[in-house]
């Protein structure tokens, strides 16, 4: 294999975003692997910047592919210029970030291929050969094999460091001329969810937050009692909030918002990788699991296997003695 | 409107698992399996599309025998009929092989809109619904918090990370996935689960399919698991023992001499 590694660039803003610069140091891993190139490519209706930007971290070429129908992310239109793309320039992995962009859009051109993704992978080796990817909420990991060309892969964000800059690549403006029609999705607008200003997690010194295996809006009542006592916020992982036991605006992780906590208390929260991103920042990590083999502990301070419902309430007790409330 | 619902049977969130012989997958014995609480949230996005004006909902899924018990659910919780790829030449697919047999089916039923799980809960390759959509060649949206019918299709809003959300116009017919907290998932009624019993429940083989068994199931697979594990522990932090109040007690002192918020 000595073909091009191609990375799928993403941007907020016009800026590159940092998972697209941790796609860059693996493109440039498996291009020594190989004897391959790394390239990257952004897509958009004024790439040229955004090109320019990424043309100093030690890939070859960087494609500015350039098209009034990729002003906006569509899978219609990432999935044909792409296509396109890795056509005449002979590409054998592509990589995206398993992100909203990545998981959307990965699928639908490793489907042009009649393939499957390499989706949310952690590791590598040999040359793109064999990869690492999690399951089970991160209980397990599996390595995997690909039979067939090429690779289209998403890359789990913070699996890999973000590369420095290094050397000058070329920037190649390429013009796509996707036919009107080609593009199914319209995209409409990027909304923010309003902040009701209730709950401020993002500032908060001390978070105590529940998992689903509280069970019941009702059952919350413990961590409340904890993160009264402490005088600090509660804070949720998905389950809870989807199950609207709490509002929304108590998520932390991927898709809600990150906390950087003096104190992080996480109970009964397995630590799936959407919610570790979301608080691993956290001053002091203590996480409550009555599975020893919780991923949630990988990341904790101070690890206690046990039962929540009995080890939150006697927290609660000797936090208000410490205080002299008791 | 006529809508297919794609679910899957997974193992309960609170199974104890271990790994097979083979390092290929979990061992399937032993454990209880249900439907993959992603697909709750298709289902029931289908049934709230359905109460909002007329259509049929077909659940469709591939898996071995016990996979019925989901599609079982489906229709008790309102579905109209269902659709179990079953014979063995469609199991241990990957998940092309598994979108090519999913989409094979699903011709049969002509739907306006294909509604998934936005993953499923043991595998989380989040990328059948997307095969799926470039099979059948559909335009298709991941990740739907929001889901709205328009003149010309459906209106999506689509997670993004950070509390942001993006919203695409889509035509149909068209692949969906949807995230969970979409929606606030009804559950089976008595009623719903003895008129689910009359119900019909589908179990094509690939010939009535018109699809060559070496293309599904494990033969068709390009995409290989291997030496599944545990995942080597990052080097974890101080485990408290005791009972109860002497592990409070000694939490207390850590907070006190490692974080100054006590
Ligand atoms: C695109 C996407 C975005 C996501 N975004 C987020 C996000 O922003 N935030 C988020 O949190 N999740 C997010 N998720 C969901 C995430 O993948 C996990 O499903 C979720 O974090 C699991 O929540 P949990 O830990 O509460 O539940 P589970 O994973 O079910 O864990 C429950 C834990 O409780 C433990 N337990 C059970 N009983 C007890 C007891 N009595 N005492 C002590 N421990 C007990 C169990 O051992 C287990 O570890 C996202 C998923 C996707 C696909």
């Amino acid at each position: 294999m000595a073909g091009k590694i191609l990375t799928v660039i993403e941007t907020d803003a016009g800026r590159v975003r940092d998972c697209s610069y941790e796609l860059v140091t693996l493109a440039r891993e498996l291009a020594q692997a190989t004897g391959g190139t790394a390239c990257a490519a952004v897509l958009g209706d004024d790439p040229v910047a955004a090109a320019t930007q990424v043309a100093g971290h030690g890939v070859e070429t960087v494609y500015a592919v350039k098209d009034p129908g990729l002003a906006a992310y569509t899978a219609d239109g990432w999935a044909a210029a792409l296509k396109r793309l890795m056509a005449s320039e002979g590409v054998d992995i592509v990589l995206f970030s398993h992100t909203p962009l990545g998981w959307d859009a990965a699928p639908r051109l490793s489907a042009v291929h009649s393939l499957p993704a390499l989706t949310e992978i952690v590791a590598v080796e040999d040359g793109g050969k064999v990869w690492t990817r999690l399951m089970f909420n991160g209980k397990f990991q599996v390595r995997m094999t690909l039979d067939g060309t090429p690779a289209v892969v998403t890359v789990q964000k913070g699996a890999f460091p973000p590369c420095e800059e290094q050397g000058q690549g070329a920037v190649k403006e390429v013009a796509i001329g996707l036919e009107p029609g080609a593009i199914r999705q319209k995209y409409v607008e990027t909304t923010s969810a309003p902040a009701s200003g209730k709950v401020d997690l993002a500032s908060a010194d001390i978070i105590v937050a529940g998992g689903r295996s509280i069970g019941s809006k009702e059952k919350f009542g413990i961590i409340k009692e904890l993160a009264d006592a402490l005088g600090g916020q509660v804070g949720a992982s998905r389950p809870v909030t989807d199950a609207g036991w709490l509002p929304h605006e108590h998520q932390v992780g991927s898709s809600g918002i990150t906390v950087k906590p003096k104190l992080y208390i996480a109970s009964g929260i397995s630590g799936a990788i959407q919610h570790i991103v979301g608080m691993k920042q956290s001053g002091y990590i203590v996480a409550i699991n009555r599975d020893k083999e919780a991923p949630i502990f990988e990341v904790a301070d101070v690890c206690i296997i046990g039962d929540q419902f009995e080890i939150v309430p006697a927290l609660t007790k000797a936090i208000l003695e410490a205080r002299g409330h008791g | 409107m006529k809508i297919v619902v794609c679910v899957k049977q997974v193992p309960d969130s609170d199974a104890a698992l271990a790994i097979n012989a083979d390092k290929t997958w979990i061992l399937e014995s032993g454990i209880n399996f249900g439907l993959n609480p992603y697909d709750r949230y298709a289902l029931e996005e289908a049934l709230k599309i359905k109460d909002a004006g007329e259509g049929e909902v077909v659940a469709v899924t591939l898996g071995p025998d016990r996979a019925a018990q989901v599609l079982k659910t489906c229709l008790a919780t309102g579905a109209d009929r269902a659709i179990h790829l079953k014979d063995d030449a469609f199991q241990g697919g990957d998940p092309w092989a598994n979108a090519l047999a999913l989409a094979a089916a699903i011709r049969t039923v002509e739907p306006d809109l294909v509604l998934c799980g936005f993953q499923a809960d043991d595998d989380t390759l989040a990328q059948t619904p997307v095969l799926l959509a470039g099979i059948l060649d559909m335009p298709h949206a991941t990740g739907a918090m929001k889901i709205e019918r328009t003149d010309a299709g459906v209106r999506v809003e689509r997670e993004l990370e950070a509390d942001r959300r993006e919203v695409v116009d889509l035509p149909l017919p068209s692949v969906i996935t949807v995230q969970t907290g979409i929606n606030e998932p009804r559950y089976a009624s008595i009623k719903g689960i003895m008129a689910a019993k009359r119900k019909e429940m589908k179990t094509p083989d690939p010939a009535d399919l018109g699809i060559d068994p070496s293309q599904v199931g494990a033969a068709g697979s390009r995409l290989r698991f291997f030496d599944m594990a545990v995942p080597p522990k990052k080097e974890g932090g101080e485990v408290l023992t005791g009972t109860a109040d002497e592990i409070a007690l000694a939490l207390v002192k850590r907070i006190r001499e490692n974080t100054g918020v006590l």
